[in-house]
């Protein structure tokens, strides 16, 4: 009878513990979240300055900017969940990898203080959100390991946690520039 | 910046003088320790011998001798080369610094403030002697710059009141600016525990070390191999150690081959290089116009100055600059 009670003692101290632990870890995704969110936001505040600065002179661009505000408008609806805003965040890098290529065209732009400054600062943005994606990325490997793994799996089933989404690096940014190509456009 | 290749060049062309003067002087220097030294031994070997007679061999008055032969030997030997060795920093070191940036400030008593070796968080055992040699400052490529030796002890009392002095740190000890702005601490030390267990035991072991802050789990294997990153902020850690900066940092521990810590603390960057031994001393039994005696001056100052271009320190940020 002793030993069935240790038993089952030590056995709730080990669930105990990976319920925990668990909840640690979704507690650390939510929080890391929000640092992305943070600098996501940083980068938003920015871009209706970059299109009004940029495109009286980028004419060939238009959709792409066009394609930028549309994003962003997206991106700062309320109540949108945190998969689609990974989504739109891939999509706005992209598309701001586009026109940061294209500025290269226009030497105006290059020349213009406020344009140069903006870009500047949207390029130590795209570090800063880097950093938060790789941040994000290791815990929801972490999250998603315990998840998925046994013992803990038996619990988070229980609890009801979902796998969660990681950021992917998109295409575009994966491949090496092509410098040939982009003279030929 | 001067290559390697240059700066050996200066070595053995510009220096060459003063390389030859200071030879004759060590030459001289070798014969007199020679001479006192076998004198030594033949007075040792008399005390001995009387010891013996007087009290036997294992007597313990015996460890007092070879103690007290000692300290006066290592006394003897430090006075003797210490003239020599003040020129060799003056005639040698000075002109070496200089030649790679003529406006870094060199001071060969001088040592970096005990403030900034604590500030680093590098060690956390608190200091109880601290000492060092051979500071050098300045700006390397508009990025503000001091490194000096250091040796930083403590102190332990055994069961019978006996003091012991132990090594903390002994090597090469920099701090400069960063180029980004953060507000947490982020510290990188040799991976001793993943080493020596294996991934999965010493990662665990890492992760519930208490005196450090969170474990920082970073995506690149070859780095995490080699290091642990500890840090109170996950997204700044990263925005720090991009996987550029990783690279260089490894780059950077491969060339120097002794075991390396960085901290990030306060907008700037310590470096941690734990040689073992006073570095920039004058060679007392091998020749100064030795080849691989040259590159050992002239590879840790051209590695420690070149720092700030091998870590890109110079590439400021928008908000920065």
């Amino acid at each position: 009878m002793q030993i069935f009670l240790i038993l089952l003692g030590v056995l709730t101290l080990i669930a105990i513990l990976m319920y925990n632990s668990l909840i640690a870890k979704k507690n650390q995704v939510d929080n890391i979240f929000a640092g992305v969110d943070a600098v996501l936001k940083k980068r938003f505040d920015l871009i209706p300055n970059l299109v009004a600065s940029v495109s009286q002179y980028m004419e060939h661009e238009k959709s792409t900017l066009e394609k930028v505000t549309e994003y962003r408008a997206q991106a700062m609806k309320p109540g949108i969940s945190d998969e689609a805003k990974i989504a739109l965040d891939a999509k706005l890098t992209s598309a701001l990898g586009a026109i940061n290529i294209a500025m290269e065209a226009y030497p105006d732009l290059k020349a213009n203080e406020n344009v140069m400054h903006l870009q500047r600062s949207l390029s130590e943005i795209e570090e800063q959100i880097s950093a938060a994606r790789r941040a994000y990325n290791q815990t929801v490997t972490d999250l998603n390991n315990a998840i998925e793994m046994f013992p803990t799996n038996l619990i988070a089933g229980w609890m009801n946690l979902q796998r969660r989404a990681v950021f992917e690096i998109t295409i575009t940014e994966r491949q090496n520039v092509d410098v040939g190509a982009l003279f030929n456009q | 910046m001067k290559s390697i290749s240059e700066l050996t060049d200066f070595y053995y062309k510009e220096l060459y003088p003063s390389l030859n003067e200071l030879e004759t002087a060590r030459k001289q220097i070798v014969s007199h320790l020679k001479w006192y030294g076998s004198m030594g031994i033949v007075v040792f070997i008399i005390v001995a011998l009387w010891m013996e007679k007087n009290f036997g061999l294992f007597h313990p008055l015996m460890m007092g001798v070879v103690i007290g032969f000692i300290a006066i030997a290592s006394i003897a030997y430090r006075f003797m080369i210490s003239g020599y060795a003040k020129d060799f920093k003056a005639k040698i070191i000075t002109p070496l610094i200089h030649a790679i940036d003529p406006h870094l400030l060199y001071n060969p008593e001088f040592v970096i403030s005990q403030h900034l070796f604590e500030r680093s968080d590098l060690f956390k055992h608190a200091i109880d002697r601290y000492s060092g040699n051979d500071y050098v400052k300045g700006l390397v490529e508009g990025v503000p710059l001091e490194f000096s030796d250091v040796h930083a002890e403590y102190q332990t009392r055994d069961s019978k009141g006996r003091t012991q002095w132990h090594t903390l740190f002994r090597g090469l000890f920099l701090v400069a600016e960063f180029n980004k702005h953060f507000k947490a601490k982020t510290v990188v030390l040799p991976d001793q525990a993943e080493k020596t267990f294996g991934s999965l035991i010493g990662g665990w072991l890492q992760s519930i070390n208490f005196t450090r802050e969170g474990l920082v789990r970073l995506d690149d294997p070859e780095f995490e191999k080699h290091f642990v990153v500890y840090g109170s902020d996950h997204i700044e850690a990263r925005y720090i150690l991009t996987h550029s900066m990783m690279k260089r940092i490894l780059d950077f521990q491969r060339r120097v081959s002794h075991p390396l810590f960085v901290s990030f603390v306060h907008n700037h960057i310590h470096v941690s290089i734990g040689t073992g031994k006073d570095l920039f001393e004058p060679a007392v039994f091998t020749s100064l116009l030795d080849y691989k005696q040259a590159m050992e001056y002239v590879n840790t100052l051209q590695n420690t100055i070149g720092l700030v271009e091998e870590l890109k320190l110079n590439e400021k940020l928008w908000s920065k600059s």
